[in-house]
C-alpha cells in the first residue's frame, strides 16, 4: 500500500507542476459558469416574453393567463454539464496518457522498476494519483457550478442542492476516472506514443459524442424543429401510446445510447439535478428507483477500465522510447 | 520541380505512410457510409409513426416528411463531417507539422536555400488534396448508398448538390487542417498540440452557437435546426458571433445543398466557411513561428 501511496505521491507532485492541470481546470470552471450565464439570461428573456405576453392578454380584457415559467436553479447547470461530459473525459484521456507516456519519453519506465514491486503497482499508483487529482478538480467544479448558480443565477443555495450537486461531482469523477483509467491502458499496452494519442482520440469521439448523438437524431422527436409530436398537436399521453408501437426500435436506439458511459453519466447527472422534467421536485429516492440502472452501468464500465488498466501493467515492460 | 510542388508531393507520401491517423480516417469514412442507412431508417420509422398517430385520429395535420429529397439521407453526414472530419483534418495537420521535428530534420530543411513560406504552402498543398481525395471517397459513398436506398441512380441536379457538399466539406476541413498545422508547429508537446485544435473545434461548435441561442451544447449536434432564439440579449450575441459560429454556417449551407431545412442565408453561409478556410490557410503560412528543436516529448 505504502508503494502504490509512494508512486501516487510522485504523480501528484509531476501534475502539480504541469500546467494541463490549470488549463483543465480553468476551461471547465469557465464552461460552467459560461452555461450558467446563458441559461439565466434565457430565463430572463422568457420572463420578459411571459410579461409582454400578460399585459397583452390583460389590455384585451381576457381573465385567462398561462402559468409563469419558473426557475429551478440546478437545471442552470444544464449545459455546464453538458461540457463537462464532453470536456472531461477529453481532458482526463490527455493528463491519463501523459502519465504513462512522460515516462516513457524520459526512459524513466526503467527505473520505476527497479523501486516497484511491479508494472501493476506503477500503474495503480499513477491511477490513484489521478484519481486524487480528478477528486480535487471535481470538488472545484461542485464549488465553481454552485457559487455561480447562487450569483450569476441568483438563486438560494441550500443543503438540498449541495447534496445533490455533491452527487453529481461524484458521478462526474466516476466518470473521469473512467477515461484516465482507458488511457493509461492504452498507452501502457501501445508502443507508439502517437498511435495510443489517435487511438485515444477516436474512443473519445466514438463514445461521447458519436454514439450519443446517433441515439439523439433517431429519437422521432427530434426530426423537425420544435419536435415532431409538438408540431402534430399530440399531447404527451398520446405520444406515450403512440410509441408503444414501436418498442423495438425505441429499445435498439435506447440500447445504443447506454452502451456509452457519456450517457449514463448524463442520464444520472440530469435526474439528480431536476434537469430532467419527469425528476425535477423528487426525492432522491426516486431519482435512485429510475436510475439505478445507470449507476450500476457506470460503475461496471469504470470497474472494467480499471482492471484492463492494472492488467496492461504487466506489459510495462515493452515500453520503449518512441 | 517548384518547391511548392516538391513540398507537396513529400506530404502526399509522408501522409499516406504514417499509418496513426488511420484509425481516425475509417472513423470518418465508415460513419459516413453508416449515415445514409440511420437517416433512412429514422424516417421510415417516423413515417410508420406519423400512420399510427393518422390511424389513431390524434392529428391532421400534413405528413412533415411528404415528398422529401432522397438527399434527405444524408443530413447526419454533415455532422460527421464537423464531429469526426474536422478532428481527422486538424489532426493529419498536426501530425504533418510534428513529422519534421519528430525526425529532427526541421533544422536540417531550414539550411537549405528554400523559400520556408514556399515550403509551408506545398504542404499545405499536399494536405489539401490529402483530404480532397477523402472528400471524394465519402462523396461516392454518399452518391451510392443514396441511390441504394432510393432504388434509383440520383439525378445530375442532386448529383450536383452532393458535389458543392463536397467542396464545402473539404473547405471546412482544410480550414481545420490549418488550425492543425498552426498548433503543431507553435506547441512543444505532442499531447498539448493535438489538444489545443480540439478546444478550439469545441468552443467553435459549442460555446459560440451557445451564445448566440442559448442552445443545450450537444443538441447542436443534432441535423435539426433549433427554434431561433430571437429575444433578449441572444438576438444581439448571435448577430456579433455569428462570424465564429463556422460550424453552424457549415450546416446552414450543407442543409441548404441537400434539401434539408435551415435558417439564414446560405450563400453567406458558405461565404463565412470559404472565408474560415482562407485565413486558417493564410495563418498558417505566414505565422513564421517554428519550433525546429526539443522533439515533441512528454
Amino acid at each position: 500500500m505504502s508503494e502504490l501511496l509512494t508512486l501516487a505521491r510522485k504523480e501528484l507532485l509531476d501534475l502539480r507542476r504541469d500546467r494541463i492541470v490549470w488549463i483543465v481546470l480553468g476551461t471547465l470552471g469557465i464552461a460552467v459558469v459560461l452555461s450558467v450565464i446563458v441559461a439565466s439570461l434565457d430565463y430572463r428573456a422568457q420572463l420578459a416574453d411571459y410579461e409582454a405576453y400578460v399585459a397583452q392578454v390583460t389590455a384585451s380584457g381576457s381573465g385567462v393567463t398561462p402559468a409563469a415559467p419558473q426557475l429551478f436553479p440546478l437545471q442552470l447547470l444544464r449545459g455546464g454539464m453538458e461540457y463537462v461530459e464532453v470536456l472531461a473525459a477529453l481532458f482526463a484521456l490527455m493528463i491519463g496518457y501523459g502519465s504513462i507516456a512522460k515516462e516513457r519519453s524520459r526512459g524513466t519506465v526503467d527505473l520505476l522498476l527497479t523501486r516497484a514491486r511491479s508494472g501493476t503497482s506503477i500503474v495503480m499508483g499513477k491511477l490513484l494519483g489521478l484519481a486524487i487529482l480528478w477528486a480535487a478538480i471535481m470538488a472545484a467544479i461542485v464549488v465553481i457550478a454552485l457559487v455561480a448558480v447562487a450569483t450569476v443565477g441568483g438563486a438560494a443555495i441550500g443543503l438540498h442542492e449541495i447534496a445533490r450537486m455533491t452527487l453529481a461531482g461524484v458521478a462526474g469523477w466516476v466518470y473521469v476516472l473512467f477515461w484516465s483509467s482507458v488511457a493509461v491502458a492504452v498507452t501502457t499496452l501501445t508502443r507508439n506514443s502517437t498511435g495510443a494519442l489517435l487511438t485515444l482520440l477516436v474512443a473519445w469521439l466514438v463514445v461521447v459524442l458519436v454514439i450519443p448523438q446517433i441515439g439523439d437524431t433517431m429519437d422521432p422527436d427530434n426530426q423537425i424543429p420544435g419536435g415532431l409530436f409538438k408540431a402534430l398537436a399530440i399531447a404527451k399521453a398520446d405520444e406515450h401510446a403512440v410509441l408503444a408501437h414501436f418498442s423495438t426500435y425505441e429499445s435498439a436506439r435506447n440500447g445504443l445510447e447506454v452502451s456509452s458511459i457519456s450517457k449514463l453519466y448524463e442520464r444520472f447527472t440530469f435526474a439528480t439535478l431536476g434537469i430532467k422534467e419527469i425528476y425535477n421536485g423528487h426525492s432522491l429516492a426516486v431519482v435512485w428507483d429510475g436510475t439505478f440502472r445507470y449507476v450500476y452501468g457506470a460503475f461496471a464500465f469504470t470497474a472494467a477500465a480499471l482492471t484492463f488498466a492494472a492488467a496492461s501493467g504487466r506489459r510495462i515492460h515493452t515500453l520503449r522510447r518512441s | 520541380m517548384s518547391t511548392v510542388a516538391t513540398a507537396a508531393r513529400h506530404e502526399l507520401l509522408a501522409s499516406v505512410r504514417a499509418k496513426a491517423p488511420y484509425a481516425l480516417v475509417a472513423a470518418f469514412l465508415g460513419m459516413v457510409a453508416a449515415s445514409t442507412f440511420i437517416g433512412w431508417r429514422t424516417t421510415v420509422t417516423v413515417t410508420a409513426i406519423y400512420q399510427q398517430v393518422l390511424a389513431d385520429g390524434l392529428t391532421t395535420q400534413p405528413n412533415p416528411f411528404t415528398d422529401v429529397s432522397p438527399l434527405y439521407y444524408v443530413r447526419n453526414t454533415v455532422i460527421y463531417v464537423l464531429l469526426i472530419g474536422s478532428l481527422m483534418a486538424a489532426t493529419l495537420g498536426v501530425q504533418s507539422a510534428l513529422r519534421d521535428r519528430r525526425a529532427e530534420t526541421a533544422a536540417l530543411i531550414g539550411t537549405r536555400p528554400v523559400d520556408q513560406r514556399a515550403v509551408r504552402a506545398g504542404r499545405l498543398a499536399g494536405l489539401g488534396i490529402l483530404l480532397a481525395g477523402l472528400v471524394a471517397i465519402t462523396e461516392l459513398i454518399t452518391w451510392i448508398s443514396v441511390s441504394a436506398v432510393v432504388g434509383t441512380p440520383l439525378t445530375g441536379s442532386e448529383t450536383l448538390a452532393v458535389a458543392g457538399f463536397g467542396v464545402l466539406t473539404w473547405l471546412l476541413l482544410v480550414g481545420f487542417a490549418g488550425i492543425g498545422v498552426l498548433s503543431g508547429r507553435l506547441l512543444r508537446r505532442e499531447r498539448t498540440a493535438l489538444l489545443a485544435p480540439v478546444v478550439v473545434w469545441a468552443v467553435i461548435a459549442f460555446v459560440v452557437p451557445q451564445l448566440g441561442t442559448a442552445a443545450r451544447p450537444v443538441s447542436l449536434l443534432n441535423p435539426v435546426p433549433l427554434p431561433a432564439q430571437a429575444s433578449g440579449a441572444f438576438a444581439w450575441l448571435s448577430q456579433a458571433l455569428s462570424p465564429l459560429a463556422i460550424t453552424e454556417h457549415f450546416k446552414t449551407s450543407s442543409a441548404a445543398l441537400l434539401g434539408s431545412p435551415y435558417a439564414g442565408s446560405a450563400l453567406v453561409s458558405a461565404l463565412v466557411v470559404a472565408v474560415f478556410a482562407c485565413i486558417a490557410l493564410t495563418a498558417a503560412i505566414l505565422i513564421r513561428v517554428d519550433r525546429t528543436t526539443g522533439g515533441t516529448h512528454e
